[in-house]
This record gives structure tokens, sequence and C-alpha cells, in this order.
């Protein structure tokens, strides 16, 4: 079938088969590899995307279901004037990237939460990353991290 | 915290590959594409043991879109594997299944669906065998012989002084057996690799891996090409723990195999379940310990056995039981010393390679008793660990006698003093709903190789005519921020901002073989040949300054980018205008150093000798509350102090105890892999249960620097160390809080409350 869709800012077509999974279509067909495959059965978060602003783990995703949505993945998140974006900025900084796999999903998941609530409490900010495994950082830079893109992004508006 | 007269060094600094990481542009192995690629897909035995009879991949090879199926017969080398002798473990079953995770055939197809479908359709006659799988089965008279040599993998004695002698001495005796469980890496990257045909007559193998020099080593062997033909480049690696080593050369080898045959790329990418089944745990270990001890709390003596269940082949097991063997005495000052340690083989997935390698395991052990030794004496927890404590001229387990960068006794002080100031402030003891228990623990950890093997670490370091600098060293980046601490050494070194160094990924064409990234070793050894080699590159700028400023070397440092007179800092010259100068004046530029440790030194029969040339030692305390209604553990406080010699990145530093504890607390308190009848259970992140930021411990790190002579700057590595830190508090905190001694590992919330449910019957 086909369908279209925007993805970061962009309208993408694409011929799909029934089986295909949205995370199958953005990094086979898309080349948009950045969305990883951690576990295939929504367990890890790594494969997070924002489907009209919200997380959905894209390995669970019937790549059908794009159809007519607005799809941002962590190649279409872009600070002001080339910059990295706060929320990227704010990760290097709190050091919460080590190995960085799971980051994109975690930036994703983070992106959501604060498009909603643009000041977080801590427990606010477990829930939103609670289907986000890192087994690298202990997750203690990563909550850093969060508040510290919110308390930027506040300042900015 | 020493004052800091480095400019680069000991500061804060952002991870060098971080932007790519957070912008999702890193290229991960999985991330890789190649015109013509095909897919490999494992078809697993499925049971635990039994005689293969035959394999018939007619079905498989039949499906559409399959290119071909590889079996035992189509290797070309020995079809075996490992990473030291035995050398038991072959790429694909032959003859016999000794695991269930274990491959018997390998699919390759035009997609991975194809591929993964296919392999559904290989057949395999197996007889079945009554697997072995506990380590007493397997030691059992008559037992069957999992391997033709026995079931017994390796074994050592380490013997200090005369036990019973100390024990003799002693004023108090316990004697307890404790368990641990198998743990799963976990890195949220499955395994991948790609290899390519390169065109050359070579192979280019670009694989997510901890070790690219032995996944070239195996892979040349055994599709049957000299090691030269094949050149192994790290791709960005999600982790790996110890874990991307042999199954990276496993699949290496598949796919090396099926590039070779079919002259396409050949791309493998684990599945989360095959990632479980198919690559090695954390051994779990049955702990016997003995330790006496006079009514002051002086130990007298101690006795360890240990049994490692390591699982169907040999993996690391030799090295993980050495390990666990000469770091059983933990920290302390013990004159009698017995240790015994045995891996043994049984029909699961094996065992080998992860942080801590066997220490977290004897540290819990260890420190349970020690804390029930100083609750029975009336001793405080830190009390009793200071008086036991390594000095400066005091001998180790090994009679290894340590000189300098001894700072057990400064982490369980700055431990103490954080403690109390936690104490003051908070109220929160014995309340209806909650129950509070603290624990302490205390560790030692033995810095690279040392009696694991030879440690030689490769680097380059190559300074361009602009001044720009690049970095490369045989040890690979896996998160831990190797490349952060080797691009700081060099800009140190070189006197150059940060973001003039870059520090590459890992291609064995390039630097000597290093060995591998395991053993906390790579900021110690490796940063010590970066620092060799930048050293050399900054000798030419040196002379090249010396003739531009009509003076000697000696009266020039660089520093800010700049050749400077030491007599007068106002006269300076661009480091890119010298290192232009010294190119035309035909200074080496470029600079391949090697860095050998010293080696060790001791007896194989007693394990007494020089062990590593560096211990990382360290103290934790973790303060917990348990709802008594739920058994539910909230850590209220994590105090993780370590000697770490010199801390070259805080920010790295801090991620790697933060990280590390995470990991020592899963081990302890949730993270176990499940068997049933040989088959895992739980292969999969809903059942198996890895922490989550709900699950996340409030760490703080408090680092003691105690000069180490062995590494760059006086810095010793840190990233095994606090796992047996975390899991051996936690296990004291939640003994202390329900007032019972658990004795194996973890301590989930289910055996809480039913401890809390036996302890309330008895109450009542």
């Amino acid at each position: 079938m086909e369908i279209s869709f925007i993805c970061n800012g962009r309208k993408r077509m694409a011929a799909i088969s029934g089986e295909t999974r949205a995370l199958d279509l953005l990094r086979e067909d898309l080349n948009l590899t950045g969305t990883k495959e951690g576990c295939g059965k929504g367990e890890c978060g790594a494969c997070t995307i924002l489907l009209d602003g919200k997380p959905v783990s894209s390995c669970l995703l019937p790549a059908a279901k794009l159809d007519g949505r607005n799809v941002l993945t962590i190649e279409g998140l872009k600070g002001d004037g080339g910059k990295l974006h706060p929320i990227q900025q704010a990760f290097l900084d709190s050091g919460a990237v080590q190995c960085g796999f799971c980051t994109p999903g975690m930036i994703l998941s983070t992106k959501a939460l604060l498009d909603n609530n643009p000041a977080p409490s801590v427990s606010e900010v477990e829930v939103a990353l609670s289907g986000n495994i890192c087994r690298c950082t202990g997750y203690g830079k990563i909550v850093e991290a969060v508040l510290l893109a919110a308390e930027r992004l506040q300042v900015k508006i | 915290m020493s004052e800091n007269k480095f400019s680069v060094i000991g500061k804060p600094q952002i991870k060098v590959d971080g932007t790519e990481l957070v912008t999702g542009s890193a290229i991960f192995a999985g991330d890789l594409r190649f015109p013509g690629m095909l897919y490999g897909y494992a078809a697993r035995a499925g049971v635990p043991a039994g005689k293969l009879k035959s394999v018939d991949v007619s079905k498989a090879v039949a499906v559409e879109g399959v290119v071909d199926v590889i079996t035992s017969e189509n290797i070309g080398g020995p079809n075996l594997m490992g990473i030291m002798p035995p050398f038991d473990q072959p790429v694909i079953a032959k003859g016999e299944i000794r695991y269930a995770g274990e491959t018997i055939a390998f699919v390759v197809a035009e997609s991975k669906r194809i591929a993964k479908k296919a392999a559904l359709l290989v057949e395999a006659d197996i007889e079945a065998y009554e697997p072995v799988l506990t380590v007493e089965e397997a030691l059992a008279d008559g037992a069957r012989k999992i391997h033709p040599d026995g079931n017994v993998t390796f074994t050592r004695k380490l013997i200090k002084g005369d036990t019973a002698k100390g024990f003799e001495e002693a004023d108090l005796i316990l004697e307890d057996d404790f368990e641990t469980s198998f743990q799963e890496h976990a890195y949220i990257e499955p395994e991948a690799v790609c290899v390519v045909p390169s065109g050359d007559n070579r192979l280019t193998v670009y694989a997510s891996c901890q070790s690219p020099y032995h996944l070239r080593g195996q892979i040349a062997a055994n599709i049957g090409l000299p090691m030269s033909k094949i050149k192994v480049i790290q791709a960005y690696t999600g982790g790996s723990f110890g874990g991307k080593d042999d199954v990276a050369a496993e699949i290496g080898i598949l796919a090396g195999v099926a590039a070779l045959r079919s002259g396409k790329p050949v791309m493998v990418a684990h599945d989360r379940e095959e990632s479980i089944i198919g690559s090695n745990f954390r051994h779990a270990i049955k702990i016997h310990y003995k330790t006496g001890l006079k009514n002051d709390g002086t130990i007298t003596a101690r006795e360890v056995k240990l049994l490692l269940d390591g699982g169907a082949y040999a993996s690391e097991s030799p090295f993980v039981v050495m390990k666990a063997l000469i770091h059983a005495a933990g920290p302390y000052k013990i004159p009698n010393v017995f240790v015994e340690s045995t891996a043994v083989y049984t029909n699961k997935t094996y065992a080998g390679a992860f942080r801590g390698f066997g220490v977290p395991q004897v540290t819990f052990a260890a420190e349970s008793q020690l804390q029930e030794a100083a609750d029975r004496l009336g001793l405080d927890a830190l009390a009793i660990r200071r008086k036991n404590a390594l000095r400066p001229g005091d001998a180790t387990a090994t009679s290894q006698v340590l000189n300098e960068s001894v700072g057990i006794v400064q982490t369980i002080d700055a431990v103490g003093k954080r403690a109390a100031e936690i104490a003051a402030g908070s109220e929160d003891e014995a309340d209806e709903q909650y129950l509070y228990g603290t624990g302490y623990a205390s560790l030692i950890q033995g810095i690279s190789n040392g009696a694991e093997g030879i440690d030689v670490v490769g680097a380059s370091v190559q300074m361009s005519q602009d001044g720009s600098v690049l970095v490369g060293t045989g040890l690979t980046e896996l998160g831990q921020g190797s490349r952060t601490v080797f691009a700081q050494i060099a800009a140190e070194v070189l006197g150059v901002p940060l973001d003039r160094v870059t520090a590459r990924l890992v291609d064995t064409d390039s630097v000597h073989d290093s060995g591998a990234t395991v053993a906390s070793r790579a900021t110690t050894t490796g940063g010590m040949a970066v620092f060799k080699a930048a050293t050399e590159v900054k000798s030419s700028l040196l002379q090249m300054a010396a003739l531009m400023f009509k003076t000697e070397a000696e009266n020039i440092v660089l520093k800010e980018g700049f050749a400077v007179l030491v007599f007068d800092e106002t006269a300076r010259i661009p480091i890119p205008d010298v290192a232009t100068a010294a190119y035309w004046t035909g200074f080496p530029l470029m600079n391949m150093a090697f860095s050998k440790a010293p080696d060790a030194d001791y007896d194989h029969d007693t394990h007494q000798g020089k062990i590593y040339i560096a211990y990382n030692f360290g103290t934790h305390m973790m303060k917990i509350r348990v709802e008594k209604s739920t058994g539910k553990v909230e850590v209220l406080s994590h105090i993780a102090s370590h000697d770490v010699g010199k801390v070259i990145n805080p920010l790295g530093l801090t991620g790697q105890v933060e990280g590390a504890s995470l990991i020592g607390y899963g081990l302890g308190h949730m993270e176990k892999i499940e068997y049933e009848n040989g088959i895992i259970r739980n292969p999969n992140f809903a059942d198996y249960a890895v922490p989550t930021i709900m699950d996340r411990i409030p760490t703080e790190v408090i680092s003691v620097e105690e000069f180490n002579s062995t590494g760059p700057f006086g810095a010793k590595g840190v990233g095994e160390p606090p796992v047996a830190g975390a899991t051996a508090s936690f296990v004291n905190a939640i003994s202390d809080a329900v007032g019972i001694r658990f004795r194996k590992i973890p301590v989930t919330r289910q055996d809480i409350m039913l401890a809390l449910r036996n302890r309330g019957n008895q109450e009542e």
C-alpha cells in the first residue's frame, strides 16, 4: 500500500507491505538510522519516535499507521541556527550520554515531556522516561539533563 | 582532591564523541548499508544437551531469497573459538549440543526477515541427553562429561600462611554459604557485525565489539585467511560491559565465512532474545566463606571455596576463576588465607566476562560475613574495615607489597564523614510504614590484565601541520569515555585545546595489537600509551620551537596552543606554526607508541606474588528503606568512594561510578536469568528485570586520589570496581533493615516479602 506522511518536516511517500514496521520504514527506506532497535518488543524504548508529538515505540507500530501523520525522529531535532537542540546540549553537558544507543529515544521522550510540561517534577521525569532503558549511566545524569533542558528552554521563552 | 595544575586533565569534559550520539548520526554496526548486502541469522539448537546426529538444511535452502546456509562443514578453519585455552567452543555445533542457544546452522538471505524465517526450517536430528544443570550435578561421581576432559573447566588455589593456625588464634569464627545468580549484560544495542569483501583481497569487519584484535584473530583462523588479510574497524558500540567479545567473534566468523562464500557484504544483527540466550552471562557462583576474627575485629584467617557455574564453554572462566580467587580476601591485611576457585561446565549458556569479573560475587559474600562478624562483636561497620584495611607497605593476600596508591583507609574515612553528615540531616528511623537499613562494603579490584596475561597497548599520536591532533589506540570506546580520556591526555601533553584533538575508533590496521578492552585498563594502560606517543611528538615540537626561539628545548613549554618561552610568557609561537616548521624541517610529527605494563610474577600453585600493576580501592554506603506492606525498596542514599589515583575527567568518572553502581544494585536486588530444564525462561526485558529510571539509586561519588605511578598523570581505572561495592552494600543494607542475613542474590522484592512474612509469623 501507498502511504504519505510528514517526517521531520518533509512530506514523504512510501510503498509498504502490511508486515512493515514503522521502524523498518524509517531505517531501511528513509535511511533514518538514528532510530534504534534494542528489543523489537516495545520494552526498551530505543526505537522511540514522536508521532504527532507523542512518544511511541516504532518497533510495535505498523508503518501503515504513519499515513497522514506527523513523525519526528532524532534526525529532525534541531536547535536554532544550526546548533544542537537545547535537550541535546543538556544531555551532553550533564554527561547523560555514554554509549549513546538509548540516547535518541531518551531525547525524544524528553522532548514529548517538555513540550507538554515545561517544568516537570523529578517524578514526572521518571514517569515520562520509564519506558526508555539505559544500561550505562544509572539514570542520575539523565534526570539532571532533562531538568537542565527544561530550565534552559523556559529561559528561552 | 589536590589542587589541579593541569589545563585539561582533571576538569569535566563533555564526551568528544557526544555530538554524533545525541544527533543520531553515529553509525553503529547495524546501521551500515552496502550494495548487495546479505543478512545472516542463526538456527539454534533449542535443547540444552544432546548428540547432534545430523542437520538438514534443505527446507531452508529452498526458501526464496535464501542465498546460502552454512553448517559446521563449511567453516574453513578449525571451527573453534575462544579467548584462551582450552578453546573448546565450536562456532557451529558439531556432534554435540551443549547449550540450548548454540548455533547449528547459519542462514544467509537477502533480508533479515527471510533469513530468520528460513532459520526456523533448519531441522536437526538430536538425540537428547539429560542436561547437567547444576555445579553439583556436574561434579557428582559418574556425571556425564560435557567435554572430553570432564566437567572441571579450570581450578586454582591461593595459599598464604597457615589458616589452621589463624583460626586457632580467632575468638570468633563464622562459616557460611552464599550464592549468586547469572546476570545478563543487557547493553541496549544487541550484538552486530558487518563483514565486507573490500575488493583488495581482504575482508573489512565493522563490529560492535570490545576487542577488535580478538575478532581479527578468530575470524582469520576460522575462515583460513592470514590475519593480515582481515581489518577490523570498531563501529560505534552500544555498551559491552564484558559481553561483546566471544559473541562478537562468533558472529564475525559466521559473517566472514558467508562473505567469503558469497563475495558480498554480510550483516548479522542479533535480536534481543539471541543476545540473551546466545551470549555470555556473569557467573553464578556457589560461595563458601569461613573467617576467623579476634574480639577487636582483627581478621586472623579466611578460607574460601568458590564453585563457578561456567555454562557450556570455557569463555573467560579461567580468568574469572583467578580474579575471584585473588580478590576473595578483600582489601584487608589477612595473614592466613586459603582460597580454592573452580569453574565447572553445565549445559547452560556460557558464562564469561562481565564488568567486575568475579569480584562482585566474592565481595558480596566477604562483606556480608564481615558485617555479620562486626554485628556479633559489637563493632562499628567502618571501624572493623578500617582496622583490617591495607596500608602502604602492607601485603595483599597474594603477598604483593603495595607501596603506593593504597587509598582504602581514605575511602573509609570519606564515607564515614559523609555518612555522618547524612545521618545528622535525617530523622527517618523506624516508623509504621517502613523499615530502615544501612549497609557498608569495602573492596579491592586489580587494574588491568595482571595475572590474566600480557599487558600491551599500542597508540598513535599524529599532529598535522595545522596543529590539530589525531589520536588512535587499540582499546575501544564502549560508552565509558575512553576516547575523551585519550584526547585529554594528548591535549595536556601537547598543550593544545581539547577541541583540536580527534580520538578515533579502533582500526586494527593502524596500531599495535592491544589485546582486549577489559579489566578497567583503558585509562591506565591505554592512557600510558597515548602519553608516550604524545610525548614523542611533543619532543619534536620543542626541538623545532627551540630552533625558532634560538634557545634550548628545556626553556620552552607547550600550553594554550602555543610554544611559550619559560622566561617570558609573552614570547610565544602558535603551535600550528611550530608544527608546520617541524614538518618542513624534518622533525617527525607522528609517533606509534607501544606501552607494556610490568609483568605479573607469581607462583601458579599458590598465587603468591605480584599480580596487578595497580589496585582500585573503594568503600560504599547504602541507606535504604523497605515498605513493610509491599517489600518495595527505596535507596535513600548511596555513597561510593573510590581511590582512582588521579581523576582525568570528573564528568566521565562520576558517570562510570553511577552506571556501575546501578549494575551492582541490579545484581544484588533485581536481575536473574531463570532456567527451566536448561531453557532460559526470561530472554526479554519484560521478564528479565533491567533497572529502569524508577529503580535508579542516588549515587554520590567521592574520589580519593592516591598517585599511581603505572598510570597517566597517576590515574588508575574505575570502570568495574563500583559494581562490587553497590552489590555488597545493598545486601548489608537490606539485611540490616529486615533483620535477617540474606546470603543469596538477588534479594528480590519477593524474597523480602517472604522474609517479612516469616518474621511476622515468628513474632506472632
